[in-house]
């Protein structure tokens, strides 16, 4: 199944899916989160902290900037710029694969 | 003055740019306010019942650039020109163009992107102030929607999402060279918290705007705060920011 | 991509970078469910209202509202005026949730029955069905 959550920014998009994600994962579920947005911050809703979200953060700009690659698939994506959450949730930060524009391809 | 607000989405960008503007305008000042974001937001917080208007579709035209399909302002029209006839009126004078606003399935912004674009490269000059609302979550707002600012007041609430949003934001201005970029603590229920803001993102803060159940109040009746409040705390807040740039003060 | 990632029995949960942009190059490629996040406010209402009828023009999956921050009965109907006939999710504005955002820690840790909180775990469960399928 997939899920996407949309909305104006400050609406409570990012905790709605932290929520989401959480409660499939207890409910037994494999499940994927993806951080699509240009300021990633889903990890803090998912309980990840501050310092782990923002290294996340740090490794999409260094693909912006030109220092890290971009992803060349999804499951190089989810690989080199995903980490384990609470509940076993997997987060990846998306805009990191190459995209012409920022958000989810 | 060439102002740009821009922070995370929800931060209050619209609220704080729209009520800027008027103030600003209020003190006689020719005002052009500008709302960059593809989604409606600040002719709200502006109190016009324009949500959706941009440049009309006449006003760009396409031109071939060596095999691409490129667009441009039509032959004849300078965004001094565009600004003059497009620019719609508003509440304490203020001048308020946009661009045009996403409507329905394959809604094509090409022609209202670039003409925007060119419109941001020839902005009126002497005489008037700019005041500019940025999409939130730009990626590059210093070199892209916010090029034309001298200013930017990076609008942060006292969460560690919006204070992430903040320090990237401050990281970006750095590398891009950045005219003046100072914050601004939003929505702040103890004072401490603006000393946090300062710390957490590194940059000057120009001021404080506390947290105002008023502003909340006018956002879901859809009214300007400035109308529905207008001596609350976010006003007085926003006249003591303007000030402090006016004045030319060194921010606290 | 989203496609790639998604393997059975996997459930992958994409929070989209604000606005509509990237909603609208979903074109094409429909997810199982669109949850529209919005607050009652006018400037909220009007882009989830936006956002709802793309998702239906253009038959990209599921739709459901998901209002959050709803303070009273003139706040459920705001949102109720907006999106006539559609599945609505009120979430009441719960100061749990406010004081977990403001501590950067997750609200199913900080405040699991809060009832803000619970409105969303009801989501989540509604989503999978009776079966959990």
């Amino acid at each position: 199944m997939k899920i996407a959550v949309v909305g104006k920014g400050g609406s409570g998009k990012t905790t709605t899916s932290a929520v989401l994600a959480r409660t499939f994962a207890r409910q037994g579920r494999a499940t994927l989160a993806l951080d699509c947005d240009t300021n990633p911050n889903l990890g803090i809703s998912l309980g990840l902290g501050e310092e782990v979200t923002e290294s996340l953060i740090a490794l999409r700009d260094a693909v912006d900037t030109g220092e890290q690659e971009h992803a060349s698939s999804a499951d190089d994506l989810v690989r080199r710029f995903g980490v384990e959450a609470p509940d076993g949730v997997h987060l990846a930060v998306v805009s990191a694969i190459q995209n012409p524009e920022p958000g989810c391809p | 003055m060439r102002v740009a607000f821009v922070g995370k989405g929800g931060a209050g960008k619209s609220s704080l740019a729209g009520t800027f503007a008027r103030v600003l305008a209020g003190t006689g000042e020719r005002v052009l306010a500008l709302d960059s974001d593809p989604m409606p937001g600040l002719a709200f917080s502006l109190g016009i019942d324009r949500v959706d208007e941009g440049l009309p579709d006449e006003t760009v035209e396409e031109y071939n650039d060596d095999g691409h399909r490129r667009f441009r302002l039509r032959q004849g029209l300078t965004g001094v020109g565009a600004v003059e006839r497009y620019a719609v009126q508003g509440p304490d004078g203020v001048h308020f163009l946009q661009l045009g606003k996403a409507h329905g399935q394959r809604w094509d912004n090409t022609r209202q992107h670039f003409g925007f674009q060119h419109v941001l490269d020839d902005l009126p000059g002497d005489g008037w102030s700019i005041v500019g609302d940025l999409p939130g979550g730009t990626r590059q707002p210093f070199m892209t929607w916010g090029r034309y600012a001298d200013t930017f007041l990076v609008i942060v609430e006292p969460t560690p999402a919006s204070l992430l949003t903040g320090r990237r934001l401050a990281r970006l201005a750095a590398t891009a060279q950045a005219p003046r970029v100072v914050v601004v603590a939003n929505k702040v229920r103890e004072s401490e918290e603006v000393e946090r803001v300062g710390e957490r993102t590194g940059l000057r803060v120009l001021g404080a705007v506390p947290f105002d159940p008023e502003l909340e109040t006018a956002d879901r009746l859809g009214r300007a705060v400035l109308d529905h409040d207008p001596q609350g705390q976010t006003a007085t807040a926003v006249r003591s920011l303007m000030d402090v740039l006016l004045t030319g003060m060194e921010p606290s | 991509m989203l496609g790639q990632l998604a393997r059975p029995g996997t459930i992958v949960v994409a929070d989209f970078e604000a606005g509509l942009g990237t909603v609208m190059r979903l074109d094409g490629r429909p997810v199982d469910v669109v949850v529209v996040v919005v607050e009652p406010t006018a400037k909220s209402l009007e882009v989830g209202r936006r956002a709802a009828d793309l998702v239906r023009e253009s038959g990209l999956g599921r739709l459901v509202i998901s209002a959050n921050r709803v303070r009273d009965e003139d706040d459920a109907a705001r949102v109720a005026a907006a999106f006539p006939g559609l599945d609505l999710l009120l979430v009441p504005d719960d100061p749990a949730i406010l004081a977990a955002e403001r501590s950067g820690v997750a609200p199913l840790d900080a405040a699991p029955e809060a009832p803000g909180v619970r409105a969303l775990v009801s989501l989540a469960k509604g989503l999978l069905g009776p079966a959990g399928a």
